[in-house]
C-alpha cells in the first residue's frame, strides 16, 4: 500500500498549470474537479490516512477537503495562489478537526479554518514541494536528534501542542520547546526556507 | 504583543498547534492586515507543507474521484447517503413515499442506512433539489413502472423550471467501466445527455439534471448503459422509458 514515495506525488503539487486550474475551477468547469483530484487526490489522501491511520475514515476526509477547496475556490487568487499548498493545508486540518476531542478543540487548538484563509497561499514559493525539495526535507529529518524528530512528527501528524507533548513524552515544557525550535531550525536550515 | 514577540510562535500557529495568548495575537495581526505577520506565517506554511512529503504515499480506493465528483454535484454518478440527520430525515421522506409502496422494508432499510450517514456532504442540498423538483407546482411525473416488461421501476419528475429527477428502484449497479445515462428526448430532434448516475448497491437511484427544461416539447426520457465516459447518443438499447404523455402542470 506504501510502494511509491510521496515525493513522486509531490511533483505534481505545483506546476505552471495552477492558474488554468484554478480559473477553470472557479468558472465551475465540470472536468476540473476531476484534474484536481487526479493532481492532489493521492497527497491529501497519504496525509490524511497518516494522520488517522483509518483508510475509510481517511477517504471521508479527502472528500470534505475537496468539497472544501470546490466550494472555496472562489477567495483563491488566480494567479498568485498556491492550490496544492492550500489543499495539502485543508487536507491535514481535516484530519487534525477529526483526531481532536471536542474537549481537546475546547482546551486549546487554534481556529483551523484562520490557517485557511486564501490569503495566506498567495505569493507563495512557486516550487516550494519540487520534487528535490521533498527529497531534502526527508534528508533533513534524518538529520534530527531522534527526540527532535519525535516532537516535529507529533506536531504535523497528530497536532500535539508542546505542552501536549510535554506530558505525552514525560518532560518539562521547556525541554520539548527547545527540541522544537532545534528541530524547526534544523528543517528551515536545510532546506533553505528563510525565518519568519 | 508585538510582531517581534509573535515570530517564534508564526511556525506553530501554521501547524495548528500555537497556544494562548500567541495564537489569538497572530490571528488578530492577520486580521487587521498586519503584512509582517502576514509574511511570517506564509513562510511557516511553506516549511510546514513541506512536511507532507514525510508521510509514505498511500493509495485512496478507486471510487474515492468518483464519490467526490458526485457529492459535488459534478458528476451525479453514485447516491452517498449523507452525514446529518437531516439528510437521514430527507431520505426517510423520500424513500417512505418513492419506495414504500413498492418495497414495504424501504422504511427500515432508510433507518438502516442511518447508521452509515457520517462524513459526507452535498446530499443534503441535492436531496433538498429533489424534494423542490417533486413538489413544484408545475412538475409533471411519470411513473415508468406501468408497462415495462421487466424492472427496474420507478418515477420521472419533469419541472420546467428546475430539471429532471429519476428515481429508480431494481436498476442493478452498473458493472465496472459503465455508468448509466439518462436521456432528454425531444418530440422532434435528437436525444440530448442528461447526466451519468450509478444505482446503488440495493439497486436504487436518485439522479437529478439541473436547468431549465421544454416540457411541451419532450417526448420522453430514457435511460440506457453506456461507456464511463458517457456518450453524445445513446449506444445502448433503453432499460427505463418514461413517456411524458401528460401536459406540463399536470400534477
Amino acid at each position: 500500500m506504501f510502494a511509491l514515495p510521496l515525493i513522486f506525488f509531490l511533483n505534481l503539487l505545483s506546476t505552471p498549470g495552477d492558474a488554468e486550474l484554478v480559473e477553470r475551477l472557479k468558472r465551475r468547469d465540470p472536468k476540473a474537479l476531476g484534474q484536481l483530484y487526479d493532481r492532489f487526490g493521492r497527497v491529501a489522501y497519504s496525509v490524511i490516512v497518516r494522520m488517522v491511520r483509518d483508510a475509510s475514515i481517511a477517504e471521508d476526509l479527502v472528500q470534505e477537503t475537496f468539497l472544501r477547496v470546490w466550494t472555496r475556490i472562489g477567495s483563491l487568487d488566480t494567479q498568485k495562489g498556491s492550490i496544492g499548498v492550500w489543499l495539502v493545508t485543508i487536507a491535514r486540518n481535516r484530519a487534525l478537526d477529526y483526531l481532536r476531542s471536542a474537549a481537546a478543540r475546547e482546551r486549546h487548538a487554534p481556529d483551523l479554518e484562520k490557517i485557511e484563509r486564501p490569503s495566506l497561499y498567495q505569493d507563495l514559493e512557486n516550487d516550494i514541494l519540487r520534487s528535490d525539495s521533498s527529497r531534502r526535507v526527508k534528508s533533513a529529518m534524518e538529520k534530527l536528534s531522534p527526540n527532535q524528530r519525535q516532537v516535529i512528527e507529533f506536531a504535523y501528524f497528530e497536532g500535539l501542542s508542546q505542552s501536549d507533548m510535554a506530558e505525552r513524552m514525560g518532560q518539562p515544557l521547556g525541554t520539548v520547546k527547545t527540541w522544537v525550535r532545534a528541530a524547526l531550525n534544523v528543517l528551515r536550515s536545510e532546506m533553505g526556507v528563510a525565518a519568519p | 504583543m508585538n510582531c517581534e514577540e509573535l515570530r517564534d510562535h508564526y511556525d506553530l500557529y501554521a501547524l495548528g498547534i500555537a497556544e494562548e495568548p500567541e495564537c489569538s495575537e497572530i490571528a488578530a495581526h492577520l486580521e487587521r492586515g498586519c503584512e509582517a505577520c502576514r509574511k511570517g506565517v506564509q513562510k511557516a506554511i511553506e516549511l510546514s507543507a513541506l512536511l507532507a512529503s514525510t508521510a509514505p504515499a498511500a493509495e485512496p480506493s478507486a471510487g474515492l474521484r468518483r464519490r467526490i465528483l458526485a457529492s459535488a454535484g459534478v458528476e451525479t454518478r453514485r447516491f452517498p447517503w449523507a452525514p446529518v440527520w437531516a439528510a437521514a430525515a430527507a431520505f426517510a421522506l423520500v424513500a417512505a413515499v418513492y419506495f414504500g409502496f413498492e418495497y414495504q422494508r424501504a422504511g427500515e432499510e432508510a433507518l438502516r442506512l442511518e447508521s452509515q450517514l457520517r462524513q459526507e456532504h452535498g446530499e443534503v442540498a441535492r436531496l433538498n433539489e429533489a424534494l423542490a423538483i417533486i413538489s413544484g407546482p408545475n412538475t409533471q411525473e411519470t411513473d415508468f413502472s406501468a408497462g415495462q416488461p421487466r424492472p427496474p421501476r420507478g418515477k420521472v419528475f419533469v419541472n420546467p423550471g428546475q430539471g429532471v429527477l429519476l428515481i429508480a428502484s431494481n436498476l442493478a449497479p452498473a458493472p465496472l467501466g459503465k455508468l448509466y445515462e439518462m436521456w432528454v428526448i425531444p418530440k422532434t430532434g435528437k436525444p440530448a445527455p442528461a447526466g451519468l448516475f450509478q444505482s446503488e448497491a440495493n439497486g436504487t437511484a436518485i439522479h437529478i439534471q439541473r436547468g431549465a427544461v421544454d416540457v411541451a416539447a419532450t417526448a420522453a426520457v430514457a435511460v440506457t448503459l453506456e461507456s464511463e465516459q458517457g456518450a453524445a447518443q445513446p449506444t445502448s438499447q433503453p432499460l427505463i422509458v418514461a413517456q411524458l404523455s401528460r401536459p406540463a402542470g399536470g400534477r
